[in-house]
């Protein structure tokens, strides 16, 4: 339990070489070892979805993952969205929407959002299908109405997302 | 077991993070945002006190009771010191001297004979008691400590609901019993009010406890400073109230204690105390003179933080033929569960309890308990959504009794818009308000008559789904009454090149500060908002505060701010006087002074004179009393119990909203936390006070899918005690929702459920509760 294990993990396209315990989570290892505290922990059971990431491009729960099962594999957090000074769509949405409020919660469905809509954008034109996926994560400020906005801002018909990039200028 | 080692020099050079506000990640500048927040916050660039680095950090863990009554026998910390990585345990006979006690709220109140130590003395009271602290080199490290620690508890007798425990032999204090404090509100009704009335009804509800649950649990980060100071960053509602507190329990000047408060993953309510496992980490970090954190996680804070709510209430209203209310009398147990340390939030739902009517008497009864839970403090709404909740289904009950419309019964019993002020029996004094108005608007909102016809229509068809609708009038406080909280600190300063910087007493935990107030002083300067800054949340940076909480930021805070901006300008004007021009030409107007030819913008006159453009004041700011209408229609199955919400209407008045959409955005919030009161959320405990749920599979918060179709409106009744005329908002949604969709629920359950609400439904309306009560079958009994 107690050996440390060096590890390769990719994230956000950069190579960090950690050395941990094979029992270290994800979530830990990103935001203690790699200084990107951008992923929260909410509730370290894998129920909030505060910590979401990419992994493989899939939305997984960092706390319910070892940072040893990722080496080799591509992750991805929110630190990694915004780039050469701009927001991603959805980053820019949530803002302009009012969907984060104390903004715990933000990364994790920010990632969440963009894992899951990068594969099918269709999910922002079907509610049920929308809806089936925000409510694996939780907020507790925001009532989600600004969430749910900001997904159909981003992705809908439209969606500012077609246009690659943020709205700032 | 580890003794205390002696006093050190911190041996590390601190680090100490760089301050929040100025984090912003690169190429910020040019976005267009919806928040000044969000540029951090979307990007992961926020700084929440997990999020804090500093060199030579140690991790803290607590090791918590198991057992919710007992004598305290032994805590072996033997093997858990042994670890590779602990750096100390402690208990509180390792503490000896030094284990610091929580001071009182209430100085001079009946807690201070209850007595809550940081670590449990000889007695532990709930599960979830801190019992041992370990510090490690990591988090793992001192978990791993944790469960190394052996503890002794021989059991006693447990008691987990507040009337039983009141009249229990087992005390939880000894030599004190369980009642920690009793209070009364108006005078009592005399029996011959309630033999004359036409018509008296009578209701009981519980209160379900409830876990405030923001999303970032309680954290807290203590840093020695090589000057002797401490910093300590931290999540939490009142930086200066913390500071106060943490010097009293650990005998340190004032000055020594920093408290500083990063971005705050959320509060509603619940980081606004002096918790004991605070007390254990600063304390710790100043005798090792290393910098300790402590990052709760969720198993731990659902029992081992507070909760809310917890009530028994019992309310009698007598009414004349015409339904005009004669009488109200609320009785309250408040279980205020292991140490009585907010019994402030049970007396407001006593001071509170004439709610929006103009019932002639009125009387409250409210004793605080002491039972063998985790205790309860506030949560969103802290009181009033009790008060409003007993209230409100007992009004409703009234109409059923009467056979009247309750939205008919709840207009003829208003207080009138020209009676205010007004003071209710209980000695409450109301600003203003015009509440028909709001249920009008709500009603007219929700077609209130479609409904009606809607539901008569179902009632006749037998395949068809019940359908109800419920109404919820409310007035509440936000601000408070009493002195020395009444007020809120501000200062403006204005830089050489025309800046402004604004310094508040509020801590905003999510709610948009760094937003609203710095447009609130631009709008009143007339200058650009991108001119001024705020800082908040830091006690050297801050002389004074009083905090967030009980919706006052905008009401307090924004008032303070706005009533500094108007000060700045007479100071301007006054130096320009003093700078050659007659007083009777000089005027103000966007920024600028000026008298006939001549002018100067805030930096001219900031540069003009050696002495600081600035201004700085306590600023009054009475308790207001917003208030709304909120209606549900639901539909409920009767073979599975599941209710519906297929509307909810919430009309709202905080007065002038200086931001209508963050006052919206709070009000959504706090409606889906209402939702959640209503229907979903509860913290049980078994009769051994074991808390039934240990996770958020147990405790369900609602999620996007259980949000019903929402409409928002609002009516306008300026504060009349502010040039601002902002009152509070930011409460309202879960002090309005909850009665509104139990309401309708019963409404849609029909007669056979109304009876007199004596063991009817209760909190929170699970698919369980409503077929019971559709079966006709005993509810409300767990």
């Amino acid at each position: 339990m107690t050996g440390r294990t060096p590890v390769r993990l990719t994230v956000n396209e950069t190579d960090y070489d950690v050395t941990v315990e094979p029992r270290r989570l994800l979530a830990d290892v990103l935001r203690e070892d790699c200084n990107l505290t951008g992923t929260k922990l909410g509730c370290e059971h894998g129920v909030c979805g505060s910590c979401t990431v990419l992994v493989d491009g899939e939305g997984v729960r960092s706390c319910l993952m070892f940072a040893v099962q990722c080496a080799g594999r591509d992750i991805r957090t929110v630190e990694g969205l915004a780039a050469h000074g701009r927001l991603h769509a959805f980053q820019q949405a949530i803002s302009t929407e009012h969907g984060l409020q104390c903004g715990f919660c933000t990364a994790g469905f920010v990632m969440l959002v963009v894992g899951a809509l990068e594969d099918d954008p269709s999910i922002a034109e079907d509610p049920e299908r929308l809806d089936g996926l925000l409510s694996s994560n939780l907020c507790r400020c925001t009532g989600y109405e600004g969430i749910r906005r900001a997904v159909l801002r981003a992705y809908g018909r439209n969606g500012t997302h077609e246009k690659d990039g943020a709205e700032g200028h | 077991m580890s003794d205390l080692p002696p006093t050190r020099a911190p041996v590390q050079p601190p680090v100490s993070p760089p301050p929040t506000f100025t984090h912003v990640p690169q190429g910020a500048q040019s976005w267009l945002l919806g928040r000044r927040e969000d540029a951090r916050l979307v990007t992961g660039a926020g700084r929440y006190v997990g999020d804090l680095k500093v060199a030579g950090c140690l991790d803290a863990a607590f090791v918590r009771s198991r057992v919710a009554h007992g004598r305290l026998l032994a805590v072996d910390t033997g093997a858990a010191a042994e670890i590779d990585g602990v750096v100390g345990v402690w208990s509180a006979a390792d503490m000896g001297d030094e284990l610091p006690v929580v001071p009182s709220f209430t100085p001079g109140s009946a807690d201070e004979e209850r007595q809550r130590p940081a670590l449990a003395v000889d007695r532990v009271r709930y599960v979830g008691e801190p019992v041992a602290v370990i510090v490690g080199t990591d988090r793992y490290v001192a978990e791993d400590g944790a469960d190394a620690v052996r503890v002794d508890i021989d059991p006693l007798p447990v008691l987990v609901d507040p009337g039983q425990a009141a009249a229990s032999s087992t005390w939880l204090f000894d030599g004190v019993d369980n009642v920690a404090d009793e209070m009364e509100f108006g005078e009592p009704v005399d029996d011959e009010v309630w033999q004359r009335a036409a018509v008296v009804v009578e209701g009981a509800y519980r209160q379900p406890r409830l876990a405030p649950t923001p999303m970032e649990p309680r954290a807290i980060l203590a840093v020695p400073e090589l000057d002797g100071r401490v910093t300590i960053w931290v999540s939490h509602q009142a930086p200066h109230r913390l500071q106060k507190d943490l010097a009293t329990a650990l005998q340190l000047d004032v000055e020594r204690i920093r408290v500083r408060v990063p971005d705050s993953g959320g509060a509603f309510g619940s980081k606004s105390g002096t918790f004991p496992e605070y007390l254990s980490v600063v304390r710790l970090a100043l005798r090792l003179g290393r910098p300790v954190r402590w990052i709760e996680d969720r198993a731990e804070t659902l029992s081992g933080a507070t909760h809310g709510r917890g009530q028994n209430q019992r309310v009698r209203i007598a009414a004349d033929e015409d339904g005009r209310m004669l009488a109200l009398a609320l009785e309250v147990d408040a279980d205020v569960g292991g140490y009585p340390i907010a019994g402030f939030v049970a007396a407001e739902t006593g001071l509170a309890a004439a709610g929006p009517y103009l019932t002639p008497k009125v009387h409250a009864r409210v004793r605080t308990v002491v039972t063998n839970t985790t205790p309860t403090a506030p949560y969103r709404g802290a009181g009033r959504p009790e008060q409003v909740y007993a209230v409100e289904r007992t009004v409703d009950l009234l109409a059923r009794r009467l056979g009247m419309d309750p939205a008919e019964l709840r207009r003829r019993n208003f207080i009138p818009p020209e009676a205010f002020p007004y003071e209710a029996p209980t000695g409450r004094r109301y600003d203003s308000g015009q509440y028909a108005l709001a249920l009008d608007k709500a009603l007219e909102l929700v077609d209130y008559g479609y409904w009606r016809e809607e539901q008569r229509r179902r009632r006749r068809s037998d395949t068809e789904r019940a359908l109800g609708i419920g109404l919820c009038s409310f007035a509440e406080r936000s601000g408070l009454e009493q002195a020395p909280m009444a007020h809120e600190w501000a200062s403006l300063d204005v830089t050489p090149d025309g800046r402004v910087v604004a310094r508040i007493g509020t801590c905003s935990t999510g709610q948009s500060h760094e937003t609203v107030f710095p447009e609130l002083v631009a709008h009143t300067l007339g200058i650009p908002a991108q001119c001024v800054s705020l800082i908040e949340g830091d006690t050297d940076e801050v002389v004074q505060g009083i905090g967030t909480f009980g919706s006052r930021s905008m009401q307090a805070g924004g008032s303070a701010l706005h009533q500094a901006a108007l000060e700045l300008i007479e100071e301007a004007k006054r130096r320009a006087v003093r700078m050659g021009c007659a007083e009777p030409d000089v005027g103000y107007a966007d920024g600028t002074v000026s008298a006939g030819e001549r002018s100067w913008t805030l930096g001219d006159l900031a540069t003009a004179s050696p002495e600081p453009l600035r201004v700085e004041g306590v600023y009054d700011n009475a308790a207001a009393f917003p208030f709304g209408t909120y209606v549900a229609v639901v539909e409920v199955d009767p073979e599975l119990g599941n209710v519906r919400v297929l509307r909810l209407v919430a009309i709202d008045d905080c007065g002038v909203a200086v931001d209508p959409e963050i006052v919206e955005d709070q009000t959504i919030g706090a409606i889906v936390q209402g939702i959640g009161q209503a229907l979903y959320e509860e913290m049980p405990y078994d009769n051994q006070g074991t808390p039934q749920a240990d996770g958020l599979l147990g405790y369900l918060l609602p999620t996007i899918g259980e949000l019903p179709p929402l409409t928002l409106d609002t009516t306008v009744t300026p504060n009349p005690n502010t040039a601002l005329g902002a009152k509070g908002a930011g409460e309202a949604g879960c002090i309005g929702t909850p009665p509104a969709i139990v309401n309708a629920v019963i409404d849609a359950l029909g007669q056979s459920v109304a009876g007199t609400d004596i063991g009817g439904v209760q909190l929170p309306l699970t698919p369980e509760t409503c077929w019971r009560a559709a079966a006709g079958q005993e509810v409300g009994a767990r």
